[in-house]
């Protein structure tokens, strides 16, 4: 989208290993997403997207390997300090009771507050601008939990943009949302990362990582088995090699971004209906 | 109405609802209006409880006479009874509640659950314990020393701990590997009472259904001195506290060292129960009832340390003043506050299934 001169890193994750105890879930990983670029993380259920995630989040401590982002090794970082260089929205996050949209968003500011500092003229600006980023700013007063889902997703949103990092990951952002609300929410990523910041986010739908990534990352197994533009990375062969699947990839004819279309399994011979 | 994707122009900040911003330079405070105001509205009723506290007795003494007693132009002998055991044992009562409402607010917000208290990881029947196998070892079968119970009650909630797996465990699974310690612990202070005679026993009991009898400046001070400390302590750890109301991941990403977090305020929210059991006994429903009731008052939005500390205050200064002027024999605070206690509970528990708390999206 954006052609920079020298793109300078936003994330870069480095021969990461991540799992748990006789199990690992991320295996050799190296990802760089330049800043003012959006990726997507795509593959099938438990494949590690989630748990890559919560890594470069600084969330589940690597095994090995190493996370930049912005530069700076965010494990070698404080949690504060991290948390001013990469914010997550996890999948479906939990709000305090009660809060209304301004004072989730306020939580945004949290990793730049303190006990002297507890809300800056800094603070107040980024949650303003959080709020007319995501088109929030008219449900500043609402309570959160009287929101429709896709309201709500994008006060989620401005909440982690209020953060002000260079790099936001987002666990699957579209997954409670119905076609239009999830669409609405993909432009509204587009529109962040055009301001200069890194996006990774991990998407189910792989027409939708083709369409809003400018870089599509596909993981099997906890490794990446394929990643690069949608137009050169999605194709029959990765469908098939990543979800096990036959599909034709057609072409959208508005701006040519690849659709896969999974074609019929082949009826098992012994239950095959009579045609 | 502002469209939805406005032009880059600077705007001015955005107003939170209900709070108030202090600003001095780089330094900024936020204060909730409605907590400010709850609290404005707990002092003075804290001070007219305290008055009417040092005036109630069951000897008659009038208004005049014990503002004479305070201010020393009085008689000799009602300006002691005044200022050496009525005022101080108000003033000890006020702490003990502040303690156990902080204490209670801090162990709420840990777990989650409005029905945590305090008492639910050890910290009573380590205190309990403790005074009682003092009270066995001793040669006069008396109960001991005030700080016999603040160290017991943190040795009991240091097992809880151990046991659980680390402070920075989440809080649910600490109370119930509390529950399961508390019971063990009380089994063995049951065993050991079993086999005290009846003067032992008698004192032992009076001090394990909470009672403020006959606390004085001895009481007095090192309380003080304790929630001088942890007191501010607790205040400052308010801020951080907030964020454990969002999921755990939620939380971590938003720069929240949960463990570090949780282990503070679980040892703040020990220390403060410990020193109030040491000195005033066992006061039952306390640390239940003033967060509980503090919440109402100041919002769900916020964690209500101060508000939860005056209404605390509040609860026990009532209590004992009732307890000394409702029946002809006195009546220890905690079995006023357990009479109070029990049907509060069940409030809370019809209370709780009512709000539609479906905050996931």
């Amino acid at each position: 989208m954006t052609d920079q001169p020298t793109p300078t890193p936003g994330l870069e994750i480095r021969e990461l290993h991540a799992g748990y105890p006789g199990r690992p879930v991320v295996r050799d990983v190296s990802l760089t997403v330049p800043a003012g670029r959006v990726a997507a993380i795509v593959g099938p259920n438990g494949c590690g997207k989630s748990t890559l995630l919560r890594a470069a989040a600084r969330l589940h401590t690597p095994d090995s390997g190493t996370v930049h982002a912005d530069g700076a090794d965010i494990w070698a970082l404080g949690r504060r300090r991290a948390a001013h260089r990469v914010a997550l929205l996890p999948q479906s996050p939990r709000a305090p009771e009660a809060v209304t949209v301004a004072g989730l968003v306020r939580y945004g500011r949290h990793p730049h507050q303190g006990l002297l500092r507890q809300w800056s003229r800094e603070d107040e600006t980024a949650v303003r601008e959080a709020l007319d980023a995501t088109g929030t700013t008219e449900l500043a007063a609402e309570r959160l939990d009287r929101l429709s889902g896709g309201q709500r997703q994008r006060c989620w949103l401005a909440m982690v943009l209020a953060q002000h990092t260079p790099v936001v990951l987002l666990d699957e952002p579209t997954s409670a949302l119905d076609l239009g609300h999830a669409v609405e929410v993909l432009t509204l990523v587009r529109e962040v990362a055009a301001a200069g910041r890194t996006v990774v986010m991990v998407l189910h739908d792989l027409a939708a990582a083709a369409r809003y990534a400018d870089t599509v990352v596909a993981m099997k197994d906890g490794r990446v088995v394929a990643q690069g533009a949608p137009d050169e990375v999605v194709d029959a062969a990765l469908v098939k090699e990543v979800y096990g699947l036959d599909a034709d990839i057609l072409r959208a004819p508005g701006d040519g971004a690849p659709v896969v279309v999974p074609r019929a399994r082949a009826p098992r011979p012994a239950s095959a209906p009579v045609g | 109405m502002s469209a939805p994707h406005p032009t880059r122009t600077p705007r001015p900040g955005i107003e939170l609802p209900d709070t108030t911003v202090l600003r001095t330079g780089t330094l900024s405070w936020l204060f909730p209006r409605r907590g400010a105001l709850a609290a404005a509205l707990l002092v003075p009723l804290l001070a007219v409880l305290v008055a009417l506290s040092v005036t109630a007795s069951s000897t008659g003494m009038s208004l005049s006479q014990t503002l004479g007693g305070l201010l020393g132009t009085g008689d000799a002998g009602t300006v002691m009874v005044v200022r050496d055991f009525r005022l101080p044992r108000v003033l000890v009562g006020l702490m003990v509640g502040a303690a156990l409402g902080i204490s209670g607010c801090l162990t709420q917000t840990l777990a989650g659950n409005r029905l945590a208290t305090p008492d639910l990881i050890g910290v009573n029947e380590g205190a309990t314990a403790a005074v009682v196998a003092a009270a066995a070892g001793s040669a006069t079968g008396m109960v001991g020393d005030w700080w016999l119970g603040p160290v017991g009650a943190v040795a009991a909630a240091a097992l809880v701990v151990l046991c659980a797996g680390g402070a920075g465990t989440a809080g649910y699974r600490v109370l119930v590997v509390g529950i399961g310690v508390s019971t063990t612990i009380g089994a063995v202070s049951d065993l050991l009472m079993s086999r005290e005679n009846d003067n032992t026993a008698g004192g032992v009991f009076l001090w394990a259904v909470g009672s403020l009898s006959g606390r004085d400046w001895s009481a007095g001070t090192p309380l003080l001195i304790a929630l001088a400390v942890l007191v501010p302590l607790a205040l400052a750890s308010g801020h951080r506290l907030q964020l454990l109301r969002f999921d755990d991941d939620m939380a971590a990403a938003l720069g929240v060292e949960l463990r570090r977090v949780r282990a503070a305020a679980l040892a703040l929210a020990v220390a403060l129960a410990g020193v109030a059991v040491g000195v005033g006994g066992p006061i039952a429903f306390v640390g239940l009832a003033a967060p509980v009731l503090a919440q109402r008052m100041a919002g769900p939005t916020r964690v209500p340390v101060v508000c939860s500390a005056l209404t605390g205050a509040a609860l026990v200064v009532a209590a004992d003043a009732l307890g000394r002027v409702i029946a002809p024999v006195e009546l220890p605070v905690g079995v006023v506050t357990s009479v109070l206690g029990g049907p509060f509970l069940l409030w809370v528990l019809f209370r709780a299934d009512r709000p539609a708390r479906k905050d996931r999206s």
